[in-house]
């Protein structure tokens, strides 16, 4: 368990660093001077030296990345460019939104792609089920984009009941956490839909049905109990991404999360906004799939941490 | 008396053996409900990938103004308003030639992309299930590192780097995809190479390399290319995304993420701009998802029924 865990751990700070270090060299390869969309197009050269010299551009690549995993060290991961403040609060100040929709979307899936899975699950084949079938396929075939401005237009221009853009009450995280959840409900619920008619067949639901057990104990307590894994993996998986930017949602709905944060930043060239940004949330998102690794034998009392599981 | 006896002889052959199966329990039971299902989603995803592949591929014939010829006089009318089927977009120009011209450049990446991350993944899951080893360690840390990735913040990131070319982006999407392909590839060439003809083949002296390719890959290409069809429609969907945001490609027009970006601000007053696009990604993807599914269904029970 212990040395399961350090492995875990050293894995996840792996590849943290992989990623911010392949971030850190991709955008020094980019074109565009981020002093030159910094200063404005009235700048002269003496003004583009000054600003690249404040920035600390005008040192080697090499030097750049030192100083930046020092940083990293200290909590230190430079100013912004653009809010001019450390680019570490702009990422936390901005973090709780991301962090609040994800967690409202990941709820919306589960509470409706469970139950719709397990019910599909029971029809399987049916002329029912085949109905249900083409609608998750039509929920994952949407652009999310397209399906948010869809619900806009409806829900706050047509019928003004929700307010169409940013957060200033909980009404408006309606709309994004719903768009974002439209495509995961379809790909839970066809996941859950075949773990569980395949538990749903097992010879030991026969068995346990020829004992007495109620139905309803069957699907929820038995079949469910091990169709578990797989669907907590996938919900684990989708929250983690979800972390990292659910970046068109949040650009429609103009939310105030990391996903939006990322374009401007990307727009700008702010340097240290893109690498604080990168860094909290792959840090976030290694974070959430460590910790559905950890449930895994809360789930399941066969798996053993760092063993594979013979079942 | 003998007569009326009703022998053996006298039933005759074409009429069907006395049996408490009737013709209403075939048409219920499990096997033609399945098939049914199947049929129906083969035959519904092809109207409607055809629907939409088929006036994209005839933009060029079709009689439309072109997707860049602006009416200032006709700005913004409505769909069946003087023969524009789609009606106009702000600067008058016919919307659905924009949307068949752009989706020639979205189905022309997706594909693209579909073949390149097809050729990778292919390439590296199958040297990863057979070789094993560090080959294997390496592509499956890459398949876990990637989950992990903040993947489209990477894909703008790139785009922003090497501008938004139609290369560009079909790399990128191919880089989104190939995990999917690979982790496909690699289980099924697991249990491919375990079988007698692939000891068989070793015995008589043949390269790794070409018992991988001349003998495990035929048998496993088949059941790999069933999700070619999935991933168009993912393809299709990122690319969509991905100009959405502005970084799709600009040249030679703009495609369908592009085109509703740029209804996006007339939404309340000309909804078509938005909504009618929109309804022609859905209708491919749809078709293409339903098409990849139907597929998927039948294979499987080929599978079942002939091990």
């Amino acid at each position: 368990m212990g040395s399961y865990l350090l492995k875990r751990l050293g894995q996840s700070v792996l590849t943290v660093f992989l990623t911010i270090s392949t971030v850190f060299v991709l955008i020094r390869l980019a074109p565009g001077d981020p002093a030159a969309a910094y200063a404005g197009p009235l700048a002269t050269t003496e003004d583009l030296a000054r600003i690249r010299a404040a920035f600390g551009l005008d040192r080697s690549v090499v030097e750049q990345y030192l100083l930046f995993l020092k940083g990293i060290l200290t909590g230190d991961l430079g100013t912004s460019y653009s809010f001019r403040s450390p680019a570490l609060d702009v990422v936390l100040e901005r973090l709780p939104f991301t962090i609040t929709l994800a967690l409202a979307a990941i709820l919306i899936t589960t509470v409706v792609a469970v139950p719709l899975g397990v019910w599909m699950a029971r029809r399987a084949d049916t002329t029912r089920e085949l109905g249900a079938n083409v609608v998750t396929i039509a929920g994952q075939s949407m652009p999310d984009f397209w399906s948010g401005i869809m619900l806009l237009t409806v829900f706050a221009v047509l019928v003004p009941v929700l307010p169409a853009s940013g957060f200033a009450t909980w009404g408006g995280l309606v709309l994004p956490a719903v768009t974002v959840a439209i495509l995961q409900i379809a790909l839970i619920s066809r996941l859950v839909r075949s773990e569980m008619a395949k538990n749903l067949t097992a010879p030991y639901l026969t068995v346990a049905r020829s004992r007495g057990v109620s139905e309803r104990a069957l699907v929820w307590r038995y079949a469910m109990t091990n169709s578990s894994i797989p669907v907590v993996t996938a919900l684990g998986t989708r929250f983690a991404s979800m972390l990292n930017g659910v970046v068109v949602v949040e650009v429609v709905f103009a939310w105030p999360g990391v996903g939006s944060l990322v374009v401007r930043a990307l727009e700008t060239r702010d340097y240290p906004l893109i690498q604080a940004t990168v860094l909290v949330t792959a840090a976030l998102a290694v974070t959430v799939q460590l910790l559905v690794d950890l449930a895994y034998p809360l789930l399941d009392p066969r798996v053993r941490l760092g063993k594979k599981v013979s079942a | 008396m003998s007569t009326t006896h009703p022998g053996p002889a006298r039933v005759r052959r074409s009429e069907p053996r006395p049996s408490a199966v009737t013709a209403k329990h075939l048409a219920r039971a499990k096997v033609t409900r399945q098939r049914r299902g199947s049929r129906l989603k083969l035959w519904a995803g092809l109207v409607c990938t055809l629907l939409v592949v088929i006036p994209v591929a005839l933009a060029r014939v079709l009689p439309l103004p072109g997707p860049d010829q602006q009416d200032l006089a006709s700005r913004r009318l409505a769909p069946l308003v003087d023969g524009h089927l789609f009606g106009t977009d702000q600067l008058g120009r016919d919307l659905l030639s924009r949307v068949l011209h752009g989706g020639q450049v979205s189905l022309l990446v997706g594909l693209l992309a579909v073949v390149v991350s097809g050729v990778i993944g292919v390439v590296l899951g199958a040297s990863a299930g057979y070789f094993g080893g560090w080959v294997d360690t390496v592509v499956s840390r890459l398949l876990e590192a990637q989950l992990s990735l903040p993947l489209l913040m990477m894909l703008l990131l790139v785009v922003a780097l090497f501008g938004p070319s139609i290369p560009v982006i079909t790399f990128v999407i191919a880089i989104a995809q190939w995990p999917e392909v690979a982790r496909l590839t690699r289980s099924l060439v697991l249990v491919e190479r375990e079988k007698p003809y692939v000891a068989a083949a070793r015995v008589l002296g043949l390269h790794r390399f070409a018992i991988l390719l001349r003998h495990v890959l035929p048998n496993v290409v088949k059941q790999a290319s069933l999700v070619v069809l999935l991933l168009l429609a993912q393809a299709v969907l990122l690319e969509s995304a991905l100009s959405y945001l502005g970084a799709g490609p600009q040249r030679p027009f703009a495609t369908w993420g592009r085109i509703i970006s740029d209804g996006q601000d007339y939404i309340t007053t000309s909804w078509w701009m938005v909504t009618l696009p929109g309804l022609v990604i859905v209708a491919l993807v749809v078709g293409v998802n339903l098409l990849g599914d139907g597929l998927r269904d039948r294979a499987r029970r080929r599978k079942v029924s002939t091990p």
